[in-house]
């Protein structure tokens, strides 16, 4: 059998296995095992207990249940209260008022939480009601919300990040520090386009907040300043190579449990409900890395990747070209996967064509989290979309309808980091450790 | 006794007995993450002491949990596959539902049988081998390569274990679907928790 029909083979299964129902981590073990089982003489089930084993006991792995659990702890506190209090005062002036509320209530969530529809529930529960009552446009509303919230993949830490790094072999630290740039440029075009927008309809903001006196605004955002503290922190410690983004992570769950003993949000109830939800959510993403490692081992003993990536070489295509077909690709895949598999499914079988092109995996891997992000909000399989969604009670078709001009948005920074690399490897070239 | 009413009762008794098997070993699971925190937290509270201790004295004292490394590993790996059948039962696991949503209901529960018969079969499959790789380790008293060697089978039984009552698990789904019709696995998956993704 050729090389081209034993992909084509393997690809028409993995579509089927999802297809029809089976869970994502279930379909990568499946073909893995269907892939080695007709084309190698390799001892099947060695190679998986073996492999599965090794991609399981982790160090740097160990991050991933405790800044899941960090997010869990703080996703029960009063944080999305805080931060519309604090936030609300200082945005008056700047046309597009309260619509900044969810850009940067979004973009600080996402620094202690990383997941985009954990920040977009956190923040619209709160936005979205306030914003409607004071008449601000809906379409507005929540397409600030669903296209800011995305921002919980890239603005460290980031779930994302870490099965990335993981599954690659990158350093989760750099991954991290590198997400800071293109997240931060990301919330200045967020801003800018809100800016733009609302002199143009300036009659559709509504006015008439009161005006706060400066000491009053600064007492309002007190509540505010613990989370800052907590962010500096964590992202600090790693960008000056003190801890490990694992300390981090153990270090913020703790200070989050403080915090939230401080506002009266921590008792027996929420204590064990983030516990077990964190447990929850990092087995599926760990199940799924187990199904992706045995993947990858398994491809690797067909030989496909190699092949792809010496076909890819062989067509000579430009850097932009490659990355353009990948970036076509990967949107559709994000139409009806999830992001975590779109990444592990990259990562097994798209890698060694990407470092056979030249490109830099460590820049790749933030290349790939913006366009996850860009598939948060595209139908008919959009995290954020299902969680404003449920907030509204609005048709999906409607919230990615006014989440538009932020995939456009996103298209444009993931245009801009293509042709800068360095927004990128900026800050991680400057690390400290 | 009514021989009904006495099948009825069994089957709730099995029911009870599999609801607490899955529940313990998703608590087992939960404490691992909570030994996770704690361990390297204290290893992080060490690193600070030993820092200090260092500029006052200039010698670092060199405290340090030993192999803290490896038993985070083992730890997270016994996490991760014994709450795997906890967590199938509150239907967290991934599932692409979007063709399966649009079915009609008898054409949706044969796709469920047949997710269940497939995952069922991968899941024997992966226990079989990892017995065997359990019992390698322990035949050949493979060490983990740290300061303190723990017998790797002992961190290995965990993931065994977690495998087997995820297997446990899908046959008593699979059992559930083919008797009741509907699956007692949640397969309302499509309401996704905000806190997950």
């Amino acid at each position: 059998m050729s090389e081209i029909s034993m992909t084509l083979l393997l690809l028409l299964v993995l579509f089927v296995l999802l297809g029809s129902g089976i869970w994502v981590a279930f379909s990568l073990l499946g073909v893995g095992l269907i892939g080695m089982a007709l084309f190698t003489d390799a001892p099947l089930g060695e190679v998986l207990a073996t492999t599965v084993w090794g991609a399981s006991n982790s160090w740097s792995l160990a991050a991933l249940p405790l800044f899941v659990w960090m997010g869990e702890i703080l996703f029960r506190s009063r944080l999305s209260e805080d931060m519309f209090a604090g936030l609300s005062p200082w945005l008056t002036h700047l046309p597009g008022r309260l619509l900044h509320v969810n850009i940067l209530g979004s973009g600080i969530f996402a620094a202690v939480s990383g997941s985009s529809a954990a920040t977009a529930a956190t923040i619209g529960k709160m936005s979205i009601p306030e914003l409607g009552k004071r008449g601000y446009p809906q379409s507005m509303i929540i397409g600030t919300l669903a296209g800011s919230a995305t921002l919980g993949l890239l603005i460290p830490p980031s779930i994302i990040l870490i099965v990335y790094g993981v599954a690659t072999e990158q350093s989760i630290a750099r991954l991290f520090i590198g997400g800071v740039l293109p997240g931060l440029l990301l919330i200045v075009m967020f801003m800018g386009y809100v800016v733009i927008w609302s002199m143009l309809h300036a009659g559709e903001i509504p006015g008439g907040e009161e005006k706060v006196p400066f000491g009053e605004k600064v007492k309002r955002s007190r509540r505010l300043i613990p989370v800052i503290l907590l962010i500096t922190g964590v992202i600090g410690s790693i960008y000056s190579g003190i801890a490990s983004p694992t300390d981090a992570a153990a270090v913020g769950v703790a200070l989050s449990l403080v915090l939230s003993k401080f506002t009266g949000t921590l008792n027996r109830q929420t204590f064990l409900a983030g516990l077990l939800g964190a447990t929850k959510t990092s087995c599926m993403i760990a199940f799924i890395l187990a199904g992706a490692a045995f993947l990858t081992v398994a491809m690797a003993f067909t030989g496909i990747p190699s092949m792809l990536a010496s076909w890819i070489a062989a067509l000579n295509l430009s850097h932009y070209a490659l990355l353009g077909a990948l970036t076509i690709f990967f949107v559709i895949l994000g139409c009806f996967l999830d992001g975590i598999s779109v990444v592990v499914l990259t990562t097994s079988v798209i890698m060694p064509m990407v470092e056979q092109a030249g490109i830099d995996p460590f820049w790749f891997g933030i290349f790939v989290v913006i366009v996850v992000e860009m598939s948060q909000i595209t139908p008919p399989v959009g995290f954020n979309l299902f969680v404003i969604q449920g907030l509204t009670g609005l048709d999906i078709l409607r919230v990615a309808y006014a989440a538009v001009p932020f995939f456009l948005l996103l298209l444009i920074a993931l245009a801009l980091i293509v042709v800068f690399p360095s927004i990128v490897t900026l800050l991680p070239d400057m690390m400290g450790g | 006794m009514d021989a009904n009413l006495e099948t009825a009762q069994n089957t709730s008794v099995v029911r009870r007995n599999l609801e607490r098997l899955y529940l313990v070993s998703g608590w087992l699971a939960a404490t691992c993450i909570g030994l996770i925190c704690l361990l390297v937290l204290i290893q992080v509270s060490l690193n600070a002491i030993d820092r200090i201790s260092g500029l006052l004295t200039g010698t670092a004292i060199g405290l340090t949990i030993p192999s803290y490394a490896d038993f985070t590993g083992f730890f997270l790996a016994a996490a991760s596959f014994l709450a795997l059948a906890y967590t199938l039962r509150q239907g967290e696991h991934i599932r692409v539902t979007l063709f399966l949503s649009h079915c009609r209901p008898k054409v949706q529960h044969l796709l469920d049988v047949w997710g269940l018969l497939m995952a069922g079969g991968v899941t024997l499959y992966f226990s079989w081998y990892t017995f065997l790789l359990v019992r390698e380790s322990y035949l050949y008293h493979d060490l983990s390569p740290g300061m303190i060697a723990v017998p790797i089978w002992i961190p290995q039984s965990a993931m065994l274990l977690g495998l087997i009552v995820l297997a446990i698990a899908l046959i008593d789904g699979l059992v559930s679907t083919i008797l009741n019709g509907s699956a007692s696995v949640n397969t309302e998956a499509t309401e996704h928790p905000p806190c997950q993704k």
